[in-house]
Formats: C-alpha cells, sequence, structure tokens
C-alpha cells in the first residue's frame, strides 16, 4: 500500500482541489448555459438573484395557480418534472423548462405554454395531453390576461379587467349542535312558549340559527295587531315576517320599525297603509317589502336604499 | 251481522283477533318475529349517524322543520316537459351544425354509442328555427318562445345537462327520483320529508299534469312516489278540471257532519290499530284522512282558478273546466301563494321523432310550444310581481335532449313529410329562476353540433344537489336508512354543487 502512494506523480493539494473546483465551475457554467431553469436555480441559491415571489393578491395566485394545480402539476410538480418544467411555484413557473421560459411576459404568441394548452386535442404536443381533461375557455383566459399582462406575481387580481368572473366552491359548515344550543338559550324559553301558543306560525330559520321567521298568512284574519304585540319579545331575532292577509293594521307599524334584524317583510292584503310604510324608512336591514297599498312617495326612500319592493297587483 | 255490529263490538272483536294472533307469534317464532318487528320500527324512526333527524309527531307527518342551514328558496315549481324538447330549436344555437344539414353524420359520433331508434349512418339535421339574440346580455334563442323570451334575464339557462339514460321512463325516472329504477323517492317527496309544509290544510306535494296527444307518464306514478320514504310523502295528483282531488268530495246526500262522524269512527278503529301493532304506518293513515277532510273546504278554494280576475285568466291563456298547462300553470301560482312546499307541473307530448305528425318539429313540437310559453311566461311574471320568486324556486326542462342528427327511424331510407330527433343523452338544456339563483346567464356549452358537453358539464344529481343546497341542505345530510344504505336523492356518486348558477 504505502509502495503504491509513493509511486504516484507529486500534485500538491491545492493544485489538486483547484482543479476540481474549476472543472466542476466550468460544467455549472455549461449546464448554467444549456439549462436556463438550472441558471436561475444556481443564481438564487448562490443569492445573486432573488427568488420571485407571488403576493397572495396577485392575479397570478388567486386565478393563475389554481389552474396549474389543478391541470399540469401531475406531470410537472414535485413528483415529476416532465420537460424540467415545474409549474407549483411562481419561481419554477417564470424558470420555465428544458426549452427555456413557458411564459413570456406580454408576448403571448412567444409563451409556449399558452401555444400549448390552444393546440387542438389531436396534435401530439397538445396538453394537457390527451385523455386529460383539456383547459376550458375561461380557463385559457385567465391565461392569456396574465401572459399579455406581464405574467406578473405581483399585478394584483383587480387590476386585470375581462377575467371570467371566479365562482368559489360552496362550503357547508358542520353542523354543531351545542353551539346552536348556546346562541339559542337567551330566547329559548320565550320561543318555546310562543311557539306552543302560536303553532306553525313562528319557526327557527334554520337549524345552524337562532334567528327566527314568522308566517301568520294561514290565520288569515284570525291573527292581528294583538298577537303580533304577543310576539313582540322574539322580535331581536325576526329575520322574516309574513303578514299577508292577517288583521294586521298601521298599530303594528313601530313594532315592525323595531325589529334589529328584519330583512323580508310581506303585507299584501292588510290594512296597513302609508304610515307602515313610512315608519320602516329608518330600517337599516330590510331587503325585500311586499305591501297592499303604498303610495310612490311613502316607498321612495325604501326603493332609493335598495329594497326590493312588491306591491300587490289586485289592489290591496 | 255485520252491518248491526256497533263500533264498540267491532273493536272488540279486532282486539280478539289481534290477541290470538300475537299469541301465535309469541309461541311459534317469538324470537324472531320480535326481531322484525323492532326492523320493523326501526326503518320507521330514521336515526342515522350521518344524517340529520326527521322525527316529528307521527300524527302531524307533514308539520314544518327548519332547513339545515337558512335556505334561499322556501318552495319548488318544477315544470316538467315529459317527452324531452329538443335544444336544439329553442336555447341551444348552433349555426355550424345548419352548414352539415344533410350530410352523414361523422363516425366518431357514432362509434360505440347507442340510440333509442337511430341505426346505421343517419343525416346530421340542422336547427328548424331561426335563432336571435335577446335580453341585456345577448343570449340566443329561437324564435319559439316570444313570451317566455321577454323573460330571459330572470333566466338561468344551463345548455351542458348531461343524463345516461335514453328511454323516456327510466331518463324521467332519474331526473325526477335520482335513480333510474322505480322504488326511489322522488325530489318533492324528498322536501316535504326535510321541510314539511307550510300549510296543513292541503297536501306538502301537488302534482299537476297536461299533455298534447299521445303518450303521458311513460313512467307513470312512481314519479311522484315517495319510493323507501313513508307514504304520507308522496305527491298527490289534482286534476285541473272538475273536481281537482277525484273522491275527494262528498258523495251527494253524504253531508260534512256525517262525513265527519263515519271518520270519527273509523280513526277510532285505526288508533285501536295503532296501538295494537304500533306500525306508525297507521298513524299516516290517520292523518291523511283527516288531511283529505280539510282538503275538502281548502283544496276546492285553491284549485278554483274562476276566482282569478280575467286578465289574469287571459295573462296564462287559462280557460276554467279545461284540463290544460296553462290552467296548471295559474294553479301552481294559488297554491305557491298558499303554503305548498312542492308543486309538480307535467306536460307530455314533447317526443319529437318525426312520425307520426304530432311528434314532428315541425308539427307537435310547434303546437307544445305554443301551448306552454304563454303560460310559462305567465307564471314567471306573476311571480315575479307578486315577492313570491324571491323564495320560490323554479325549474324547467325535460329528461334528455335530442340528437343533432335526424331520428332515421331504426335506419329507413324513407323521407318522412315530419322532422325528427332521436333521445339524446350527452346534452341537454335546462333553465332555473327565482330564489338564490344567478340571473341572465348561461351554464355549460356544447360543441360547435351540439353533441357533445365541451364546459362545465352538469350531471342530473349535480342539478339535485344544487336544488336541495338552495332549500337549505347539504345532499349527503338529507338522507334515510333503507336496505343497510343512507339512501339520498342523489345515489351513491358524488355531486356537486353546481357553484356558478348561485346568486
Amino acid at each position: 500500500m504505502a509502495g503504491l502512494i509513493a509511486a504516484r506523480p507529486r500534485v500538491s493539494a491545492k493544485a489538486y482541489f483547484g482543479a476540481v473546483a474549476l472543472a466542476t465551475a466550468l460544467g455549472i457554467a455549461a449546464a448554467m448555459l444549456l439549462r436556463p431553469a438550472f441558471a436561475h436555480t444556481v443564481l438564487e441559491l448562490t443569492g445573486l438573484e432573488s427568488v420571485p415571489q407571488a403576493s397572495a393578491d396577485s392575479f397570478y395566485a388567486q386565478r393563475v395557480q389554481p389552474l396549474f394545480q389543478a391541470h399540469c402539476i401531475g406531470c410537472h410538480g414535485s413528483e415529476r418534472q416532465k420537460g424540467g418544467l415545474r409549474l407549483d411555484s411562481f419561481a419554477a413557473t417564470q424558470r420555465g423548462g428544458k426549452h427555456g421560459a413557458v411564459a413570456v411576459a406580454g408576448d403571448i404568441k412567444g409563451s409556449s405554454l399558452f401555444e400549448r394548452i390552444t393546440l387542438p386535442a389531436t396534435d401530439d404536443r397538445a396538453m394537457p395531453p390527451s385523455g386529460k381533461t383539456p383547459m376550458n375557455n375561461d380557463e385559457i383566459t385567465v391565461i392569456r390576461l396574465w401572459i399579455a399582462s406581464g405574467a406578473s406575481g405581483t399585478l394584483p387580481a383587480r387590476a386585470v379587467k375581462g377575467a371570467p368572473r371566479l365562482v368559489a366552491p360552496v362550503t357547508i359548515p358542520e353542523l354543531n349542535p351545542s353551539a346552536v344550543v348556546k346562541k339559542r338559550a337567551p330566547l329559548a324559553a320565550r320561543v318555546a312558549q310562543l311557539r306552543g301558543r302560536f303553532p306553525g306560525i313562528v319557526e327557527y330559520e334554520s337549524r345552524d340559527s337562532a334567528d327566527l321567521v314568522v308566517n301568520a298568512t294561514l290565520k288569515h284574519d284570525a291573527f292581528g295587531d294583538s298577537d303580533l304585540r304577543a310576539l313582540a319579545p322574539l322580535g331581536a331575532r325576526i329575520v322574516a315576517a309574513d303578514l299577508s292577509g292577517t288583521a294586521v293594521t298601521d298599530a303594528a307599524a313601530p313594532l315592525l320599525a323595531a325589529m334589529p334584524v328584519l330583512r323580508s317583510l310581506r303585507l299584501m292584503r292588510t290594512k296597513t297603509t302609508d304610515a307602515t310604510v313610512t315608519a320602516l324608512a329608518g330600517s337599516k336591514t330590510l331587503k325585500v317589502l311586499a305591501v297592499g297599498k303604498a303610495s310612490p312617495e311613502a316607498l321612495a326612500p325604501l326603493r332609493r336604499k335598495g329594497v326590493r319592493i312588491y306591491e300587490d297587483a289586485d289592489g290591496g | 251481522m255485520r252491518q248491526t255490529e256497533t263500533v264498540q263490538q267491532m273493536l272488540e272483536r279486532l282486539d280478539r283477533q289481534a290477541q290470538t294472533r300475537r299469541q301465535f307469534v309469541g309461541w311459534g317464532a317469538g324470537g324472531l318475529g320480535a326481531f322484525f318487528m323492532n326492523t320493523a320500527m326501526a326503518a320507521q324512526q330514521p336515526t342515522t349517524s350521518t344524517g340529520l333527524s326527521f322525527r316529528r309527531d307521527p300524527s302531524t307527518p307533514l308539520s314544518v322543520l327548519p332547513p339545515q342551514f337558512p335556505a334561499k328558496a322556501k318552495r319548488v315549481i318544477y315544470l316538467h316537459m315529459g317527452g324531452a324538447p329538443s335544444q336544439l330549436e329553442l336555447f341551444d344555437h348552433k349555426p355550424l351544425l345548419a352548414k352539415f344539414d344533410g350530410h352523414d353524420c361523422p363516425q366518431s359520433f357514432l362509434k360505440g354509442k347507442r340510440f333509442a331508434f337511430i341505426r346505421g349512418v343517419p343525416k346530421m339535421l340542422g336547427p328548424q328555427f331561426p335563432f336571435h339574440q335577446t335580453g341585456k346580455n345577448g343570449t340566443w334563442i329561437s324564435d319559439r318562445l316570444p313570451h317566455t323570451e321577454k323573460l330571459i334575464d330572470d333566466l338561468c339557462l344551463i345548455k351542458s345537462m348531461k343524463t345516461d339514460q335514453f328511454n323516456h321512463a327510466p331518463a324521467q325516472l332519474l331526473v325526477q327520483t335520482g335513480d333510474a329504477r322505480t322504488g326511489h323517492a322522488s325530489l318533492g317527496s324528498w322536501v316535504t320529508y326535510g321541510l314539511g309544509t307550510e300549510n296543513q290544510n292541503l297536501p306538502g306535494f301537488i302534482v299537476l299534469a297536461s299533455s298534447g296527444p299521445g303518450p303521458t307518464a311513460n313512467a307513470g306514478k312512481p314519479l311522484w312516489g315517495s319510493g323507501f320514504l313513508p307514504s304520507v310523502y308522496q305527491g298527490v295528483e289534482c286534476r285541473s278540471a272538475g273536481e281537482p282531488v277525484l273522491y275527494l268530495n262528498n258523495p251527494h246526500d253524504v253531508s260534512r257532519a256525517s262525513r265527519r262522524q263515519v271518520l270519527d269512527a273509523v280513526d277510532a278503529i285505526n288508533h285501536h290499530t295503532e296501538q295494537e301493532f304500533g306500525n306508525p304506518e297507521t298513524v299516516a293513515r290517520i292523518a291523511q284522512y283527516e288531511l283529505a277532510y280539510r282538503m275538502q273546504v281548502e283544496a276546492s278554494e285553491a284549485m278554483d282558478i274562476k276566482r282569478e280576475p280575467a286578465a289574469v285568466l287571459a295573462r296564462y291563456g287559462a280557460e276554467p273546466g279545461k284540463t290544460s298547462y296553462a290552467n296548471n300553470c295559474l294553479v301552481a301560482r294559488r297554491l305557491a301563494e298558499r303554503g305548498v312546499r312542492f308543486i309538480q307541473l307535467y306536460h307530455w307530448g314533447w317526443d319529437s321523432h318525426g312520425s307520426p305528425s304530432d311528434e314532428g318539429i315541425n308539427i307537435g313540437f310547434v303546437n307544445r310550444c305554443k301551448e306552454t310559453d304563454q303560460p310559462t311566461a305567465a307564471l314567471l311574471q306573476d311571480l315575479k310581481e307578486r315577492g313570491l320568486l324571491e323564495d320560490t324556486l323554479v325549474i324547467w326542462g325535460g329528461e334528455f335532449g335530442r340528437t343533432p342528427m335526424e331520428d332515421n327511424h331504426g335506419g329507413s331510407t324513407e323521407v318522412s313529410k315530419y322532422i325528427g330527433r332521436d333521445h339524446h343523452t350527452a346534452a341537454f338544456t335546462v333553465w332555473m329562476t327565482g330564489a338564490g339563483v344567478r340571473t341572465g346567464m348561461v351554464h355549460g356549452e356544447t360543441d360547435d353540433m351540439g353533441y357533445e358537453v365541451v364546459k362545465d358539464p352538469v350531471e342530473v344529481r349535480d342539478l339535485h344537489a344544487t336544488i336541495l343546497y338552495l332549500l337549505g341542505f347539504d345532499y349527503q345530510k338529507l338522507n334515510y336508512p333503507y336496505q343497510g344504505l343512507d339512501q339520498k336523492l342523489t345515489g351513491v356518486k358524488p355531486a356537486r354543487i353546481v357553484s356558478e348558477i348561485l346568486a
């Protein structure tokens, strides 16, 4: 063993490591020239170039990245990088693949990303490849707008005009019975008592709500001002009241006007007049009002506030 | 002998019979009998781990229950165009299809596909009526619906509906019950099961049917059946001519008071039976008799369109005393006003195969459009003016679409003088409006031939999930345990709430 070492030509450690460093640097430089994406990675790692980041309110983050997520990252993500391309971060998107940038700021024709997603499905180069769901027109529009507006990671979503409407998927919260009991507790005893007295007239708006809806229409004129007064203790929670065809009069107006969360009120075929409508003008929550007879003047302030007004076709 | 038996004697006799039966069960197969009894009871009182509770006092099975979360819609009017109207002659504008009119259908449309009647290579069939743009958003529509057209900005057209059933009965069942086979609960049954109904003097789920000449309800009454749900939630078919509900009124010479006496006696017997066997269906039966008694007064009034002013009748084109879609539309509005939860209209006769004349797009189809256009528009306008569209959901549509190819009647090369299209499952149009629906919009697209959906496909179960969402339910939570499965309107496949069409 010792003889073998002794037989080697003598190279200083300095020269040896210097040569290795030079060869590595040349290799990296060659790779950087051949693969721009790699060049960016190297520059970013060495701190010579800052890593591009997308801001949360950007058009990219809100509209473009979700499309990459849905259509592209199976082959261009952390697991696989076909064509050397990753689309799972803004920085990676900017780097492009082994053939260079895929999204060129402001240049739709020069952006291979756009070209590939718009090729006919029969083309071998079409993306996503055949068998996968192609991007629809709205999605293609989003990509086009992003590239045309500079393929930016910071341009806010609202600054990009003409984008198709963004629709969030519906989420339904889990029903939490103990939270509902807690919400209802302050009025629970009153609600129970009055529901006993007015069966079928007072109901919770939903199983997850402490708000109440009142429907007295089926009582016809057997329901009047005194009955509504009896329901007054629940007034703070009544969001909708249908009193059409009942015997309520303008005497009920102060009570109705004082309901702090009332959204919908129906008074068709009742004896209520402009007095009630005027009393309601101060409501901050009313969205829908159906009335029997009311003058345009009395209704005007409510209309101005955007309340949707319905008047009885049969004339009160 | 029976004729002289008093109610008391009868109860005693039934009691004796029941006792012997009970002894038989006790001696013969005690354990097994008890087991079956418990299973039957469990089925009647659903308690599910994944669903909501719909327990009610059995004597008021239709009492109101709040929805799961605040609902946009309180009630539904469903206008089912039975037989399936052609989307290509009404809403789905396909100018390129016109260019290919008369050309052989390409093999790509036929390979591996199965049609109800088309065999061999049919010809492409261009749109038979001119289209134009209308409304604020320039929505395309044909010239066949001049009245509905005026309300186009209030509609949400879904042009990307899909189904997997190409025959009427299973396709109708799929749209109405969520399954192509009979025995499943209909949409109206699910809704009344979930929410009950406001007016306890009328059924919660009312069915009104009208038709052109030709076949009616291909799938029959299971379309409004309650399936595995308690029978009290099935639809009640009412008529717009003659007595609204057959056998509801008292026979001649039978007074309301004497009917009451009879009912009291029947109720007593039924209560006795219920105590004896504990079957909640008996209580449901008592409730049904009582509902019928209350309906004698209320239903006649609600269905009586003669009470409407002449101007209203004219607007709908309604003629009291007839069975017509127009009359049914007017009745639907009256029922909606009176707190009926689910109002199901059917208008049959849209099956435009091109043979005979009433199945011609140039004849029968034209007539169906005329019969339905004005009344549908009048109903929407009326609901809108009365503020009812705020919390009423209206749905219009058939059970599938029509092919972009001409129906060649089993490969026949004979030229028919009537034009027709075959059943098409891959694309059809449904519209919705009212509570919680985004209006003045088109959702989904078909390809240039109107053959396949190319954007935003909506399956029937997606439509169902969306309807239930608007009524305040998660379609997963509105379920019922039956045959070891939490049964749902949407079935076992995942459904999607079509969030794009929500206001």
